[in-house]
């Protein structure tokens, strides 16, 4: 996937989720507002053109909390590559969905 | 609060079961797993806390999912099932036009009648007596002179013959209410000629009448009143017992009746001679062959004219929408050459046996599915409403006799540009070559498949050495010139 990848807003706020500590899809849904019909295709879309990966949690654990697995994702290398190229392109993403990075980048300026 | 939310939570598990139903079966498990975990998330979420955390909500959702799934499904050659153009697309749009012209079949009784005949199971000796021929044996023709006189003449030809008069009547349905209905005055014997078992003899009414209720009459205007056989109607002020109720089948009979007044001849013979009704009657096996094809002609001498008057199998009457469509489609047949090219080009090059037969059985299925498209729409079309029946056998003849000739040639133009390999429209038309320098080459347009299955040059103008149009198919080495086609952008989202 070029870094250069012209993402859709939405597919940009759900990465920018997902790198901002939103890990599995609900979260994602929370923090974004979209609804499950749009978030699980998408990041299908983010996993299958590597700018995501998900693993499913360890059986041992979620049995232990007498759960299901949940599956978490990630953003990759090259995601975060896109991100950088998507936030010119979307200036106010990184306002919306403020990652620890950049949190700590506008703490630094201050 | 906690109940409504365990309900919407177990509704929800209902849910997303039912959409993993949806998903493919090699990735139901996973999709499956993921909604569960997060359903069980959700639920464990107080309200208070995320607002938008409706389990209902969510599962509904799963469905979107599911769709998506479906419709993006890759194919183990990397493309999705249901892409624009593909094969499973086609077939899937013309089950789904098949399905609605069946549903709008069942929804309009007439049409329903003549998609699904009832009369199909009614004797193979009954038949109906018509002076308009077949096309009209929704009219009353016969009058009541001409049957009369035949109950006494045709002997040798009808073992029995009933008649009946179509009229409206004001019948006192409940209290202090009066509904006016399609009444036929009809001979006592009328049922035992059709077939139908029970209300066949006049019942105790003073005046020796009895009516006979269509379900649909018994439903409408005494709300299916479960203990209605037996009383009294009053009709114009004569009372008459109510005696059966027809059940749904036995009572579609021509004319739309809601109810049949059996009378004795006496009775009958009060209505002016002229008065047309229809008759049916029951043939004897030895006066002629028994009605395979529908139609014998009678003929009577009489006071120097002779009428003409033809019996109609009701067995046979059944099927006239079946039979006016197979002969639609004869037509259209026989038309098509006149109006498009048959041959669907020169596929000859390197084509695996599999890849003809696959070609094949999907021109077959194409056409198998506009016929099952057509054969109710026409129906529906022609039958649904109220028309006479001469009318709405030539609507029915001829829409469906054009929607064949159309469909038919849409068959063969897609067939014509579609991949012989991957069955996909073929894209990217590019016009090549030049009109005036055709000699020894040729001129006209290129599409390819956008899986690099191969070229397909259609010639604008036919010639000796080009005539038809020429699949070009391409080796592996060629596939590196269409990689983007494999993986659509995440934009799209």
């Amino acid at each position: 996937m070029p870094v250069d990848a012209k993402l859709s807003h939405t597919a940009a706020m759900i990465l920018q989720a997902i790198h901002a500590g939103h890990i599995y899809g609900f979260s994602v849904m929370q923090m974004t507002g979209l609804p499950s019909g749009t978030v699980y295709p998408a990041m299908r879309r983010l996993e299958r053109d590597g700018l995501i990966l998900s693993r499913w949690e360890q059986q041992s654990i979620a049995d232990a909390d007498q759960r299901p697995p949940r599956k978490y994702y990630r953003v990759t290398r090259t995601g975060k590559a896109t991100l950088e190229a998507v936030y010119q392109r979307y200036p106010l993403l990184e306002k919306m969905i403020p990652s620890p990075q950049s949190a700590l980048k506008v703490e630094q300026r201050v | 609060m906690k109940r409504l939310r365990f309900h919407s939570a177990s509704l929800a598990q209902i849910n997303i079961r039912a959409a993993s139903l949806l998903v493919p079966h090699s990735d139901r498990l996973e999709w499956t797993a993921e909604w569960n975990a997060e359903l069980y998330h959700l639920c464990q979420c107080r309200p208070s806390h995320t607002p938008h955390a409706d389990p209902l909500e969510f599962s509904l959702g799963a469905f979107r999912d599911a769709f998506w799934i479906r419709c993006n499904h890759l194919r183990s050659d990397g493309l999705p099932i249901l892409k624009a153009g593909s094969p499973a697309r086609c077939g899937l749009l013309l089950t789904t036009f098949a399905v609605i012209g069946f549903l709008a079949c069942l929804c309009l009784p007439r049409a329903r009648t003549a998609l699904l005949p009832i009369h199909s199971f009614r004797p193979t000796d009954l038949v109906m007596i018509s002076s308009a021929s077949y096309a009209g044996a929704q009219l009353p023709t016969i009058p009541l002179e001409n049957y009369q006189e035949w109950q006494t003449d045709t002997d040798k030809l009808f073992s029995q013959i009933a008649w009946y008069y179509p009229s409206a009547k004001n019948v006192y349905v409940s209290h202090q209410r009066t509904a006016r209905l399609s009444i036929a005055l009809a001979s006592g014997n009328l049922f035992r000629v059709l077939g139908v078992p029970g209300p066949s003899a006049p019942g105790r009414s003073p005046n020796g009448a009895s009516l006979i209720l269509s379900r649909a009459a018994w439903r409408t205007w005494y709300h299916g009143d479960p203990n209605l056989v037996g009383r009294t109607a009053n009709i114009d002020g004569q009372p008459v017992l109510i005696a059966a109720i027809l059940p749904d089948n036995d009572g579609q009979l021509p004319g739309q009746m809601e109810a049949w007044l059996l009378e004795d001849q006496h009775a009958l013979g009060q209505l002016p001679p002229k008065a047309k009704g229809f008759v049916f009657a029951r043939i004897r096996g030895s006066a002629f062959p028994a009605p395979r094809g529908g139609i014998r002609v009678m003929t009577e001498t009489r006071a120097g004219v002779t009428p003409c008057f033809e019996c109609i199998s009701v067995a046979w009457l059944a099927h006239q929408p079946t039979s006016n469509f197979f002969f639609a489609l004869l037509l259209a047949s026989m038309a098509l050459p006149a109006t498009t090219a048959l041959p669907l080009g020169d596929y000859r090059d390197r084509l695996a046996l599999t890849v003809h037969a696959r070609r094949w059985a999907f021109l077959a299925m194409k056409f198998l599915l506009v016929l099952a498209v057509v054969y109710p729409a026409s129906i529906a079309l022609a039958w649904g409403p109220s028309l006479a029946g001469s009318t709405a056998v030539f609507l029915q003849v001829a829409t469906a006799f054009l929607a064949l000739l159309f469909a038919f040639r849409w068959i063969l133009q897609d067939q014509r540009r579609r991949c012989p390999e991957c069955l996909r429209l073929l894209s990217n038309p590019a016009r090549v070559g030049q009109a005036s320098c055709n000699f020894l080459s040729w001129n006209g347009t290129e599409l390819f498949c956008d899986r690099g299955h191969g070229l397909l040059h259609i010639p604008e103008l036919a010639t000796s050495w080009f005539s038809t149009q020429r699949w070009l198919c391409l080796d592996s080495s060629w596939l590196c010139l269409f990689p983007e086609t494999r993986s659509p952008s995440p934009g799209m989202v």
